[in-house]
């Protein structure tokens, strides 16, 4: 709702929804700001940026030389996985296909991931989630009122391609992070999956279930992958020609794909969180941030941009079976789910993690000392 | 439509999903009420559950029910079934066809009871052959421990005698294998029979149910690890042929 405070940057899409935007004296926003320093980082001009892909390719297909697969990379049925399946079997590489199974796929996710294993004879692996353990971590996600409650599914996924990559003797996780459509990510509407501590402390206070199986990944894990297992990230679609469009058109005829109509909604939670939950309890609509991205890269001019949000973030219809099939799924009753909703937001600030870790007393303290 | 059933089989333990081999060393594939909708959306024309806890835990008729209220389609149950009032009870919350096992064995009166209580059409009876210690294929059952003297096909011909309306053969040795089916077992069963023979252990393919209805002559192929796994590392990921897949692959042998 506009209110007197509201503002929107004038380049972007963003606007004072994200509590914590800054706008220049162009009224334009700190994301643009932000985007305009990566892009210059990560994305080169053509021809070079040709060049380091050949390279990086080379590199890997060198580390990967006498083992079975050279990459990992993550298969979700999305857009982004399903196209650099396609991309990285074009480029000659030998990749593991890994999917965290978190419980919510739907079927046209596992009919894509089907269809992609099939055409492009890739192996599979798949990580099973117990969904007893899932569900209860997302349900203290949900109870303790943050706004990220993807993190435990976003977790799980940077766990599972981790030990698959060390399980494989694989160097290399080709990834899906991309300048091109999420360079806008406001802080404020989430925390990073990666941190472990604030996981525990989250599902400490409000879980019940005991997580013996869900895979994790804790600092001195993840120290011990990129440092001693020499386990890096390989960004590519940085390296390539990325227009959403183009890839769903291409990953359509090549992979028999199929579209699920949003942004990440291969999975069911996803979908229901994105679009109805953020929205509902923090006035967050990440479509705001996709759509600035777009804009910022030029695959959206701004005006589709805002033409598009004109259009509701959901369906009100529909989101009443999606409310239902939520709640049923994780097995409480509607109105508890409606409760969780309207309880009152919390930051992720407050409660325990690895970076409130090292503000806490004893660093200080530490710190002190050892001046 | 399909020219013979094709059903997933799918097993529960503790309300999880899990896929054994050899009905041992169960893993977890999965919550039973998602792989259902799955399937919804696959269009599958049946599904048969195998609760292999149900037989020391009891039935857990509530999360049955759960499954049953998810599913567009017909489900058999099998797993903890010993009295006329389990299936009675089972038949209330939804279930299609309920599958008798050790109690056909222990309590063959079970089946002439349930088959005149509530039709022979929903009784089945499922026949498990193992190879014994002395290399000879026998009926076993209480979860495949326990050994039966008679001979398979003579025992499936008494329960069907007895009023049972169909009977799911299960083929322990291959069961989770995905190796093939025994074919000529299949085929003196289903000769013998003339209530309709499901055929379950084994597949590994498509054209493993294939043969198994067309050389085998079972009227129905069930397959488990075939419709989760994918792939070489036995991926999980729920999948079932559609109708059209199945059509191509007949046309090509005719
Ligand atoms: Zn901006």
């Amino acid at each position: 709702m506009p209110s007197a405070s509201f503002q929107r940057c004038r380049r972007c899409v963003m606007d004072t929804s994200d509590p914590e935007i800054v706008f220049d004296s162009d009224g334009v926003c700190n994301h643009c700001h932000f985007h305009d320093q990566i892009r210059s980082r990560y994305i080169l001009p053509a021809g070079e940026r040709e060049k380091a892909l050949e390279q990086r390719i080379r590199r890997v297909k060198a580390e990967g030389r006498g083992k079975k697969y050279d990459c990992i990379i993550g298969l979700s049925g999305g857009v982004d996985s399903s196209y650099i399946a396609l991309k990285v079997k074009e480029l000659g590489l030998r990749p593991l296909a890994v999917h965290m199974d978190g419980g919510w796929n739907s079927e046209l996710a596992v009919s894509n991931i089907e269809n992609i294993v099939d055409r492009l004879g890739i192996d599979l692996f798949t990580n099973v989630v117990e969904w007893d353990e899932m569900r209860d971590l997302q349900l203290s996600f949900f109870r303790s009122g943050v706004p990220n409650c993807d993190i435990p599914q976003d977790h799980a996924i940077i766990a599972v391609l981790l030990k698959a990559a060390n399980a494989f003797g694989v160097r290399t996780i080709v990834r899906g992070l991309n300048i091109a459509t999420e360079s806008v990510l406001p802080q404020a509407w989430g925390y990073s999956a990666i941190d472990l501590r604030h996981i525990k402390a989250i599902h400490k206070k409000y879980g019940q279930v005991k997580l013996k199986t869900f895979p994790t990944c804790s600092i001195l894990e993840l120290a011990y992958y990129y440092a001693f297992k020499k386990i890096t990230y390989y960004d590519i679609l940085n390296n390539l020609e990325y227009d959403k469009d183009k890839a769903k058109e291409l990953i359509t005829a090549e992979l028999g794909w199929r579209d699920y109509g949003g942004k990440h909604h291969e999975s069911l939670f996803t979908k229901f969180f994105q679009s109805y939950y953020l929205v509902k309890k923090f006035g967050f609509d990440k479509r705001l941030a996709h759509y600035s991205s777009l804009v910022l890269a030029g695959s959206m001019t701004r005006d589709q941009a805002l033409v598009a949000l004109e259009k509701p973030p959901y369906d009100d219809d529909r989101m009443h079976l999606e409310l239902n099939f939520v709640a049923n799924k994780m097995e409480i009753e509607v109105v508890e789910l409606e409760r969780i909703i309207a309880s009152p937001p919390r930051r992720h600030t407050e409660f325990p993690s690895y970076k409130s870790l090292l503000f806490s007393d004893w660093a200080t303290r530490i710190r002190k000392f050892l001046k | 439509m399909k020219p013979f059933r094709i059903i997933p089989f799918l097993l529960l333990e503790n309300r999880r999903l899990v896929k054994t081999i050899h009905y041992r060393n169960p893993r977890y594939i999965g919550d039973p009420i998602n792989a259902v909708r799955i399937f919804n959306e696959k269009e599958v024309d049946e599904l048969a559950l195998l609760d292999i806890n149900a037989a020391t835990a009891g039935i857990n008729y509530e999360h049955i029910r759960k499954i049953v209220s998810e599913a567009f389609m017909p489900i058999a149950y099998g797993g903890g079934v010993q009295r006329l009032e389990d299936i009675r009870t089972l038949f209330q919350i939804g279930i299609e066809k309920v599958v008798i096992g050790t109690a056909a064995v222990e309590s063959p009166e079970l089946v002439s009871q349930a088959s005149a209580r509530f039709g022979s059409q929903s009784i089945v009876v499922s026949v498990d052959v193992k190879t014994d210690l002395w290399g000879n294929r026998r009926v076993f059952y209480a979860n495949a421990r326990r050994k039966l003297k008679e001979d398979a096909v003579a025992f499936a011909q008494r329960m069907v005698a007895l009023g049972a309306g169909e009977i799911i053969l299960n083929d322990v040795d291959r069961e989770g294998s995905m190796k093939g089916m025994d074919l000529p077992l299949i085929r003196s069963m289903s000769q013998a029979l003339a209530v309709p023979l499901v055929a379950s252990g084994g597949a590994g393919s498509l054209g493993d149910l294939l043969d198994a209805w067309q050389s085998g002559g079972a009227h129905a192929v069930s397959a488990g690890s075939l419709f989760v796994y994918k792939g070489p590392l036995r991926a999980v990921l729920i999948n079932y042929p559609q109708d059209s897949a199945v059509q191509a692959a007949l046309s090509k042998r005719a």
